[in-house]
């Protein structure tokens, strides 16, 4: 009797195993590298930050201390997941960073006076409009309103391509962290409490 | 119980009476000094309030008024360390002037003063008057001559080079609603004043602002190289003040956001005249007119409540005249960032007016002359638009018309059309069919109604039919390859609704002798950054040795017939679809083919004969029969899923030969194949640069 606890049990546990739910997690580092190829276009050339490496986002989940079957599991599971990459490389998304891109060169020098800051949510807004010549301000205003819903549409793209709409949140503040990481010392940036703060 | 004033009439006149005494022979007295403690008059106060008088000689005294504090009037803060002095005043049994005084004093608003002075009282009317000059005020300097007689004032101002910053500090900080500027503005003051009491009778202010640079904290008010004047005009009634105001600019330039003003050669130009009633918080506008010659005339007079929410009550507004590009460039522009008219060039004039009854817009009348719009990101063009456009908020519609002489669609041009409108207060019904050319056709509208809602966006729908569009006309206006044949449908319902376009019914291609028809078309965001189209098509009898010529291919001649399903293109470019072509089953027209398309397709096929052909004894054929060709195409993330008109045993037939020889049969085996790269092979073959549209 003794001797077929063990197998008993051996079964229990896969049984309870093979009871995981599988979340497909949002993949922060494929997501990052999304976005570092698409802002380092927009920027063009620009010095590039390291990326700060990112704790790895999928895994099967149950709640409890990872089990042999689970490790298995994951070993089965792993090579779907490790392939887990944002594509970028749909039309829409490819027209709305050509967009960006040229955009962005009328847009630079007011990024490096300070007119013009990065938000926290991955948008620009006037920082400080005195720093704009006046007949031009209006100018300036137009294209961060345009820049924004680039911007907006982009996350949304990227969500929606990749088949995920859910995700879009997610993308935008990826980008918020990734538009900052990816500018030249100098330029301006809020933080979550919305305060400003040089790079 | 005496009144304040009276108080200080009665001290006053102790001074002469004591003079009058002191003088007599007799009395040996020099200098008499009175303590005459508080003095109150309306609005006023002052304490510790002391007269020193020095006899000089019959006719003339020394004399010093000194009061410790002096709480002046709301708005003119309070004087400390107050010292009139007057070095020889002359007095007579009438009067008593100085001629050559000074005032020193501290005051809480003006800082440290130390002022020449002259006054005149006469003793029998009570009547004063004094003269007040180089009051260091607002980093300049005030000249003040101020009369008082009985409780009638009167004062003349003049102020010279007055700091415009230091005047808009001070008064915002005394609670009147004027935007705190910083930088180099200097004003010269000229202000004529009178009134009774604590009522202001009747004001003459005469402002001239010169400012190099000035800016508020945001930037959201600015100015470069101002040259502006103001005159105002102010007379007090029973219900409150009336206002005469002209300003003009004649130098300079103005952002008021959003809007940069560059001022014109001949000055910018507001006046009004308007009564303010005080107790209701009201503005009734008798006149105003705003011109800004070039660009914009507009005259309007009406009722404003500044309380009301919104404060506009009774308005009417004329549009004099406007100019194009002008009053786009200056006063639009800076409103629709976010608009399909963003970027425009713009030419013509408007005219027109707008009127609000009880809070609300009520009525719009615009009269475009040779307006012209042209979008510059080449979108679309309206030229020579001329029209009366109306718009009532009553249950009635309102007649309106539009005509343009011409214009185009994405390069797609369209001619002189003239459309007749009712226009309800949500909604616009096409009163008569209008016919749009389009290229050499038409398109003909039977039926159009748009509506929109408070919180719903625009919507729009449209019945029509489209007479046949030459495509070579067409795709070259597209920038495709030219194509021959005809485009043309019945549209029996378009429906248009928050950005995106769906259209009911069948669209007819007339194309190589065949037909395509369209149909579930709809395409999201025409006018946006990443436009998206989707729809079925189904190609009919299709002539390929036509098709093939007009693609310099190789000759093909037959059939085609196939379907294309789910077509879903982003920025024009397909990302999606389901597609299918191949012979009709028994087809029953001659089937040949080049031995230039043979090659053609086996390379498209992946098949990669490449040439094997004219190494082969085939060569010596020009052409080949064919039982029947076709390919499918299944395109999804990028990779088309190939396959061809029958399976073959191992991969698929492109081209199905004859039992008869020469018999030729090409096979694909390529199954998935990158859709870049298939239309790359597609257009190396066709000789084609792009058909793609950017």
């Amino acid at each position: 009797m003794k001797k077929l606890r063990i197998p008993v049990a051996m079964t229990l546990l896969l049984f309870v195993a093979a009871c995981v739910t599988i979340n497909v997690y949002f993949p922060a580092e494929a997501a990052e590298k999304a976005a570092d190829r698409i802002i380092r276009d927009v920027y063009g050339e620009q010095p590039v930050e390291t990326v700060t490496p990112v704790e790895p986002q999928s895994r099967i989940q149950t709640g409890e201390q990872p089990s042999a079957a689970i490790v298995l599991l994951d070993w089965f599971f792993s090579p779907a997941q490790a392939n887990a990459d944002i594509s970028v490389n749909t039309p829409a998304i490819q027209q709305l960073k050509a967009s960006m891109e040229k955009r962005h060169k009328k847009l630079a020098p007011h990024y490096k006076s300070g007119a013009i800051g990065m938000t926290a949510n991955g948008e620009i807004i006037v920082r400080d409009q005195k720093l704009v010549p006046m007949q031009d301000r209006n100018a300036v205003k137009g294209l961060v309103s345009k820049e924004n819903r680039d911007r907006s549409a982009l996350y949304k793209e990227i969500a929606r391509a990749n088949g995920h709409p859910e995700w879009e949140a997610e993308i935008r503040s990826t980008f918020a962290k990734r538009w900052v990481g990816n500018a030249p010392a100098g330029w301006w940036h809020q933080n979550k409490k919305g305060a400003w703060m040089q790079k | 119980m005496m009144c304040p004033r009276r108080r200080l009439v009665t001290a006053l006149l102790l001074v002469p009476g004591l003079l009058a005494i002191v003088v007599l022979p007799g009395f040996a007295v020099d200098v008499v000094r009175l303590k005459l403690g508080t003095i109150e008059g309306e609005g006023w106060s002052a304490e510790a309030v002391t007269v020193q008088l020095n006899w000089l000689d019959e006719r003339h005294a020394g004399l010093v008024l000194q009061a410790q504090g002096v709480a002046l009037p709301e708005g003119l803060g309070e004087l400390s360390g107050v010292t009139l002095s007057c070095a020889r005043a002359r007095y007579t049994a009438a009067d008593v002037h100085c001629a050559k005084g000074r005032l020193k004093a501290q005051s809480s608003v003006l800082g440290r003063q130390d002022i020449r002075a002259a006054f005149r009282y006469q003793l029998d009317t009570g009547h004063i008057e004094a003269e007040l000059l180089g009051v260091r005020v607002f980093d300049g300097r005030l000249a003040i001559k101020a009369t008082l007689s009985d409780t009638h004032w009167q004062i003349t101002a003049n102020g010279e080079a007055l700091s415009l910053p230091a005047v808009t500090r001070h008064l915002a900080a005394t609670g009147i609603a004027v935007p705190v500027v910083d930088g180099s503005g200097r004003l010269d003051v000229n202000v004529n004043m009178n009134g009774v009491a604590l009522q202001l009778s009747e004001a003459d202010v005469e402002v001239r602002l010169l400012a190099e640079e000035i800016s508020d904290a945001e930037g959201g008010l600015a100015g470069e190289n101002l040259d502006v004047s103001l005159h105002a005009a102010l007379k007090g009634v029973t219900t409150g003040m009336r206002v005469s105001l002209d300003i003009s600019g004649r130098r300079g330039a103005l952002y008021i956001d959003p809007v940069f003003v560059e001022m014109p050669s001949q000055p910018l130009q507001l006046n009004a005249r308007f009564d303010w009633l005080s107790t209701q918080q009201q503005v009734a506008l008798q006149s105003f007119t705003f011109r800004h010659p070039g660009s914009l005339e507009i005259e309007a007079y009406g009722l404003i409540n500044l309380a009301g929410d919104p404060p506009v009550r009774e308005l009417r507004l004329e549009v004099r005249q406007a100019e194009f590009p002008s009053l786009y460039d200056t006063y639009l522009q800076p409103w629709l960032y976010d608009s399909a008219a963003a970027d425009l060039d713009t030419a013509g004039q408007l005219s027109g007016n707008l009127r609000w009854e009880q809070g609300k817009l009520s009525h719009v009348a615009l009269d475009p002359v040779n307006l012209s719009v042209d979008d510059r990101e080449g979108r679309f063009e309206l030229n020579a638009m001329n029209g009366q456009l109306r718009w009532s908020d009553t249950p009635t519609p309102v007649r309106s018309e539009l005509a343009w002489a011409g214009g185009s669609v994405f390069q797609v041009a369209l001619g002189a059309t003239h459309f007749v409108i009712d226009v309800g207060r949500d909604y616009v019904h096409l009163v008569q069919p209008v016919a749009i050319p389009v290229l050499d056709g038409a398109l003909e509208i039977d039926d159009f109604q748009l509506e929109s809602g408070q919180d719903a966006g625009l919507r729009w729908q449209v019945n029509g039919l489209l007479e046949p569009v030459s495509l070579s006309q067409l795709s070259l206006a597209l920038g495709w390859p030219e194509l021959a044949g005809k485009l043309s449908g019945v549209i029996p319902n378009v429906r248009y609704d928050n950005g995106n376009l769906e259209v009911g019914g069948i669209l007819l291609i007339r194309v190589f002798d065949g037909e395509v028809t369209l149909q579930n078309l709809i395409l999201e965001q025409p006018f946006g950054l990443v436009p998206r189209l989707q729809l079925d098509a189904h190609v009919d009898h299709i002539d390929l040795e036509t098709l093939t010529r007009a693609f310099s291919f190789g000759r093909i001649e037959g059939r085609l017939e196939g379907r294309v399903d789910g077509l879903d293109m982003e920025s024009w470019r397909p990302v999606a679809f389901d597609a299918e072509f191949a012979t009709p089953e028994n087809d029953s027209s001659r089937h040949r083919i080049s031995q230039k398309a043979v090659d053609n397709i086996s390379s498209i096929g992946g098949a990669g004969v490449g040439g094997a052909l004219s190494r082969s004894f085939m060569r010596f054929f020009e052409d080949f029969p064919y039982d029947r060709l076709g390919i499918r195409c299944r395109l999804e993330n990028g990779i088309c899923d190939m396959g061809g008109v029958v399976p073959a045993t191992e991969g698929y037939y492109l081209v199905k030969g004859r039992l008869i020889p020469p018999r030729l049969d090409v096979i694909g085996y390529a199954d998935r194949v990158d859709w870049d790269t298939l239309i790359a092979q597609i257009m190396a073959v066709t000789g084609q640069q792009d058909v793609i549209v950017e």
